[in-house]
């Protein structure tokens, strides 16, 4: 399971004629996400998305807050707790001069996986996000979706626990965002914790178990879409987003 | 961590070899040494070597007699005879390059300083004047009835030369060929630094990285490691034509015979030592500095002065003939190019380089200690 209390991060902005001010870009965010849950965290584009996922990813450190996995935290648990997670983002890329094989072994050698294993999980995972065609080839050769299922390859490699996926299907055409999406409701079904990121409304009403609306660095709502659409008195999540935010569109 | 470090070090060096201008960086700057060898050999060779015909043209502004004319021929001199007026109007229209002029018993050679040809055409008739003086000495002790030798030659005077392995030719060659191996170095250094930082935090493969469990400590050693490698091999590589060509310019130019520019083994040994101290020290510096840069572009512009930082202190200090003590031995770059003129000199001071050694060890460890910090810097590695 994890935990997120009270998870506060604050940057620093400089406004015009050199004013610097102090802003929260993610304020007092609490929630829990456990086994084979998909959890979207829904807003507009500078909510406070990637940031709150980077901090649960373990690349961005909070200012506030505690964030557990298992009753573990960073400080005490960093690799550890990186050993269960994979982290997949809309910003991420893969190595370009490399095979998506000689990436794998490479994201094994990393995970510590044993030598001998390493060949037996490439093979597995080829097989199974149909790869083998492309297994030897240069990754800049391949096409976006090649490339895209290269990138979910790597990210659960090493069979991990939690999947923390920030607008992973963002900029991609229906196809590839079909790979991601089919990916994760099978990862559901392997009891796997999946926090998801998102600004497409529509795809998180379809994909998840519970949302997580935040707008401005602050939860504005939470529970089922039906239990949102319910509380809001709206058909679907995009209405229920504008009537929550009352119509403020500022980014 | 070991095996964390190494992982990162192999995908970094696979990364090196793969693209072709990290490639290219690392093997064809080495290749540009043998030209500045070859080519300045051949344009000392060519200094040295100038023929006598194409400035032994001189005016004599006195009447010369059968004797003189014998002299001069004897120098090879191709003399014009004539007026002031005359002499002057061929100087000035360069038909010649100096002229003699005769007042009582004073001789007085006219020439101009700035010109190669007339400053030697100067020493030729400076020499002939010379000999002229000696016989018109002989000849009137002769007349006197006196030996012109016990009077001439009443002390010998001889130069025996002790060293005859060095010139000034073969250590102004060497001493650059050497320097230029330490700008080959930097340049090979600046590529990889950039790419493996800036260019990785610009492509968007930074991020991936730190989601896997490993260590800032190991990702940074990682990349040192794999930065410090190519460097190194463009030392050696760099090394290695550098010899090469000097060995072949030792046989094939005049300004070399009869010398050894060649350097002993033990210099190749203290050389491949500076060659790893100074890449790993170069390498740090080159990731320190690209860590700061938001793109690939910015990095190279901020190490640009660093091409220049590492050449130019070793320049100066090799022209003014600097000696190298325990202050310039941990003066960082200073250091460096000091003591591989010293050790290609054949003046090794082992405390200079011990000195050398610790003092980069003590700048490496605050310079890795430094990246590491950076690499938990959200400022350095989101700044984009």
């Amino acid at each position: 399971m994890i935990k997120i209390e009270h998870l506060k991060k604050e940057f620093i902005k400089t406004e015009a004629k050199n004013k610097r001010i102090k802003f929260a870009a993610i304020d007092d965010v609490s929630f829990e996400a456990g086994e084979g849950k998909v959890i979207g965290i829904l807003g507009h584009n500078g909510a406070g998305k990637t940031t709150l996922l980077r901090m649960i990813a373990g690349i961005m450190e909070p200012t506030n807050g505690t964030i557990e996995f298992d009753g573990k935290d960073y400080k005490h648990n960093e690799l550890e707790i990186k050993s269960e997670l994979a982290y997949l983002s809309g910003n991420t890329k893969i190595y370009q001069t490399i095979t998506p094989y000689e990436l794998l072994k490479m994201c094994c050698e990393f995970y510590n996986m044993e030598e001998s294993q390493i060949d037996k999980r490439i093979k597995e995972i080829s097989k199974r996000l149909k790869m083998d065609k492309f297994l030897y080839n240069r990754i800049d050769r391949l096409s976006t979706g090649q490339t895209q299922k290269v990138n979910i390859a790597r990210s659960f490699i090493h069979d991990p626990k939690y999947y923390i996926l920030d607008e992973v299907t963002s900029g991609l055409d229906i196809i590839s965002s079909q790979i991601i999406l089919d990916f994760i409701k099978e990862e559901k079904k392997n009891k796997k914790c999946v926090l998801y990121s998102t600004h497409y409304m529509e795809e998180a009403e379809n994909i998840c178990d519970e949302c997580i609306m935040i707008n401005h660095g602050k939860i504005i709502a939470t529970g089922t879409p039906e239990e949102i659409k319910k509380y809001t008195k709206t058909s679907n999540l995009r209405e229920a987003f504008f009537a929550l935010i009352g119509g403020n569109y500022e980014e | 961590m070991k095996s964390k470090t190494m992982n990162i070090f192999k995908k970094e060096m696979r990364e090196v070899f793969r693209d072709k201008k990290s490639l290219s960086m690392m093997l064809i700057i080495p290749i540009l040494i043998p030209l500045v060898v070859l080519g300045m050999s051949a344009l000392f060779d060519m200094e040295a070597n100038t023929d006598i015909e194409e400035y032994n043209k001189v005016g004599i502004a006195y009447k010369l007699s059968d004797d003189e004319k014998n002299l001069l021929k004897e120098f090879n001199i191709d003399y014009q005879e004539g007026t002031l007026e005359e002499v002057k109007k061929a100087y000035e229209e360069s038909k010649i390059y100096a002229y003699i002029t005769l007042d009582d018993n004073k001789y007085t050679i006219n020439y101009n300083e700035e010109s190669t040809n007339s400053v030697l055409a100067r020493t030729l008739s400076f020499n002939y004047l010379e000999s002229w003086k000696s016989i018109l000495q002989t000849r009137y002790l002769s007349n006197q009835k006196i030996d012109p030798n016990i009077v001439l030659n009443i002390i010998f005077i001889e130069s025996v030369a002790e060293d005859v392995t060095n010139n000034f030719f073969g250590e102004y060659i060497t001493g650059y060929s050497f320097l230029f191996i330490i700008m080959a170095i930097t340049i090979s250094a600046t590529y990889p630094a950039t790419d493996t930082t800036a260019g990785e935090k610009e492509r968007g493969t930074l991020e991936t990285l730190l989601s896997f469990p490993i260590k800032s400590r190991d990702i940074i050693v990682g990349k040192l490691m794999s930065v410090t490698t190519s460097s190194v091999i463009t030392g050696l590589l760099s090394l290695a034509l550098s010899l090469g060509s000097l060995a072949y310019a030792n046989n094939a130019f005049e300004i070399y015979k009869d010398i050894n520019i060649m350097p002993s083994v033990d210099t190749i040994i203290l050389s491949l030592v500076i060659i790893l101290v100074y890449s790993l020290f170069i390498s740090g510096i080159c990731i320190a500095i690209a860590s700061m840069s938001k793109t690939f572009k910015e990095a190279q512009s901020a190490l640009t002065p660093i091409n220049f930082i590492c050449f130019f202190p070793g320049m100066i200090a090799f022209l003014v003939n600097i000696k190298t003590n325990a202050l310039i031995a941990i003066i960082p770059f200073l250091n460096f190019t000091q003591i591989f003129n010293d050790v290609n000199g054949g003046e090794v001071n082992i405390l200079n380089i011990i000195l050398m050694i610790v003092s980069s060890i003590v700048y490496i460890t605050v310079i890795i200690w430094y990246i590491i910090k950076q690499y938990k810097s959200e400022r350095i590695l989101f700044n984009s």
